[in-house]
């Protein structure tokens, strides 16, 4: 319970600090012609608009009361207004979420689905010719850049062979699963391969050091089948840096997507913030890293309890503490 | 106590075990390791054998081999094993996964590290028996509490369902025999099982293992490196040394007429209650021989303070004193004329024994 209490604190310390500290930064730049408001809305528009945006949304105000004003319109999910698009935040901001969400749950999960049996098996068979082989592949992958991958897979998957259509992100699963699925499908290749490659590396690494441990010997001479010792002894006892590569991947999806979204015209929110950041859009900018702080630290809490679940003596330290 | 399956009893007359020239080698860079290099010997059904040997004379290696747990890559195996009269040197780990924990099962040397530390001790002890035995959950679960009874584990129930981190390291050696015993084996190894507890629990944990060999008719091969632990708990003792076996005798005629140099010296070394407080233990000076280029003749030669030229050029056979269970690998053993003579004269010149200082 203390342990909750201490982790949701921190929470609110991280996520008051970021996006205060966003907000201020891009307040020093809006400031930095004169007005923050005609800056914000362009060099053409009425003196009453720039008076009442900068009214409605306290520009002239200190930081700090700026910053209360912008936390009160999130908890009702408004998240502000932005300028170049001459909308709300929250509208278009949808959308953008839901295409990186889906980047990046679905990169992961294949990854997953990828390297862990291909780990278990290397580590089974190591130093063995299918061993050897797929450490040559996954050290590849690792090396071959996203910039790369991304126009090869997209030459071979949807021009050359024509598999799947070119790509509109407007697609959701509810409307169409297969044109969905169809849709992304290149897309997540590009983000899985190289995450596949390296958690392959990462708990393959870990397998075979946990192979070796008493434990694992005394499994084998228990009488227990091989299959059993690998998936029930040993990939429990490996799995923790992999976890903690996972956390890092789920907290750092909208970076990571960014190359992929901008190649294939995927309109997410890495794109969108580069854009935001580029037009002064101080809302848009504010929004999206909210939801990032707000990601990374809820993704470090799960990562942090699974732990505890995996580990009973991580759970029992902490009932203790 | 409990009479949970005893091990099945196919009682063929012949010993429970019997190797003949045993070899096991490991193919490395440096060299193949020789480290087990033709072991004979036979064990009978509810007997204990003690392998005793300094680290590196492949007494762990020999009871790894006998149980097949040695990895397939780079190690070369020869020679007979026959166990329950069936030939199982050549078998695979597939076909002896059959055997392991069923017929044959191993302690472990700590057991910090040989319980799972992400398993509950009653997933750990149930887990042979589902497999092995094809028990149900609960029938299972109900065994294992027996089971924690039997190695003397008060509050059963409730261990089975904590971590091995929560236990004492006793615990955890008495869960290790819980396991192993699981199935009701014929034969239970139990490797160096108390070095790395308290000396307070060790007397007890070598207690337990006899008494439950008793009580199941199991034999039990004892690995040591401490002739003090097998002194009370074995039947017979076989000397290792060099991947060699260099003396074996019944306990009781081995601690009263020991041939071999080399245990003479293992004994040696072993602080003794009636000696006068600061004694200088004995140490064996010299380091056990390396084992890509085992030295000609005796292995123990070039350490030993009794040897001659003939111990340095030709291998002693192993041969049997004038009791046939007692046999020793030795030119000039204790108690011969040579050895007295070396003896004499090692009295006059005070060198210091075996190089220690």
């Amino acid at each position: 319970m203390r342990y909750a209490l201490q982790r949701f604190t921190q929470f609110l310390i991280v996520f008051f600090l970021v996006t205060f500290g966003v907000m201020v930064f891009m307040r020093i730049g809006l400031n930095k012609p004169g007005d923050p408001a005609r800056t914000m809305l362009g060099g053409t528009v009425s003196q009453e608009l720039i008076d009442s945006t900068t009214a409605k949304f306290h520009l002239d105000s200190n930081y700090f009361v700026q910053y209360w004003f912008w936390l009160k319109g999130m908890l009702t999910l408004d998240f502000g207004y932005s300028a170049p698009n001459n909308m709300a935040v929250t509208t278009y901001l949808k959308p953008r979420v839901l295409t990186t969400v889906f980047l990046g749950v679905y990169s992961i999960f294949f990854a997953l689905v990828i390297a862990v049996p291909l780990a278990v098996y290397q580590a089974y068979k190591r130093d063995r010719s299918f061993d050897k082989l797929s450490s040559f592949a996954t050290f590849f992958f690792i090396s071959v850049p996203a910039v790369v991958l991304a126009p090869l897979l997209k030459y071979v998957f949807i021009d050359w062979l024509a598999w799947f259509p070119r790509l509109s992100s407007k697609i959701y699963p509810w409307d169409d699963l297969v044109g969905h699925f169809k849709n992304f499908f290149v897309p997540v290749l590009v983000l899985t391969i190289p995450l596949a490659a390296v958690w392959t590396r990462l708990l393959r690494a870990d397998m075979v050091q946990t192979l070796q441990s008493d434990f694992i010997t005394l499994a084998s001479a228990k009488g227990v089948p091989p299959s059993r010792v690998l998936w029930g002894h040993a990939l429990r006892n490996s799995v923790f840096s992999l976890v903690t590569s996972v956390g890092f991947q789920l907290g750092g999806l909208v970076g990571g997507a960014l190359i992929v979204e901008a190649y294939f015209n995927m309109k997410g929110m890495g794109s969108l913030l580069v854009v935001a950041i580029l037009s002064s859009d101080l809302f848009t900018v504010q929004a999206v890293s909210a939801i990032l702080v707000a990601c990374v630290v809820l993704v470090n809490l799960g990562v942090d309890l699974s732990y505890a679940l995996i580990d009973p003596r991580i759970r029992h330290a902490r009932a203790l503490s | 106590m409990s009479n949970i399956s005893q091990a099945s009893s196919r009682d063929t007359g012949a010993p429970l075990l019997e190797l003949t020239d045993v070899k096991t080698h490991f193919r490395t860079r440096r060299g193949l390791v020789r480290a087990v290099d033709g072991v004979s010997l036979t064990l009978e059904r509810g007997k204990s054998l003690g392998v005793v040997g300094e680290s590196g004379s492949g007494k762990t290696i020999l009871s790894r081999s006998i149980m097949g747990l040695l990895p397939t890559k780079g190690t070369e195996r020869h020679g007979s094993i026959r166990f329950q009269g069936q030939e199982i040197g050549n078998l695979g780990r597939k076909q002896m996964r059959h055997i392991w924990g069923r017929e044959m099962a191993m302690i472990f040397q700590d057991p910090m590290t040989s319980l799972n530390p992400l398993m509950k001790i009653g997933r750990q002890i149930t887990e042979p028996l589902e497999i092995h035995l094809g028990m149900d959950k609960d029938n299972a679960w109900a065994t294992a509490e027996r089971l924690l009874q039997d190695v003397r584990i008060p509050e059963g129930a409730r261990r089975l369902h904590q971590y091995p981190h929560e236990l004492s390291g006793g615990m955890r050696q008495r869960v290790m025999i819980a396991i192993a015993m699981a199935c009701g084996p014929t034969l239970l190894f139990a490797d160096e099982p108390t070095t790395a507890l308290d000396v307070t629990v060790q007397a007890q944990i070598l207690d337990l293992l006899n008494d439950q060999r008793k009580e199941r008719n199991m034999s039990l091969i004892l690995v040591t490196h401490d002739l003090g632990v097998v002194a009370g708990h074995t039947d017979e003792i076989a000397v290792m040394y060099g991947g060699k076996l260099v003396e074996k005798a019944p306990t009781r005629v081995l601690f009263a007429d020991m041939k071999m140099p080399y245990t003479e010296a293992l004994m040696q070394s072993i602080p003794k209650i009636d000696d006068p407080s600061h004694t200088r233990l004995l140490a064996i000076g010299g380091r056990p021989p390396d084992l890509v280029n085992p030295p000609n003749g005796c292995r123990f030669a070039p350490r030993c303070l009794y040897a001659r030229d003939r111990c340095l050029t030709e291998e002693p056979p192993l041969r049997a004193t004038d009791n046939p269970e007692h046999t020793y690998a030795c030119w000039y053993p204790v108690g011969s004329a040579e050895y007295y003579q070396a003896k004499a004269r090692l009295a006059e010149t005070p060198v210091a024994v075996g190089g220690l200082d």
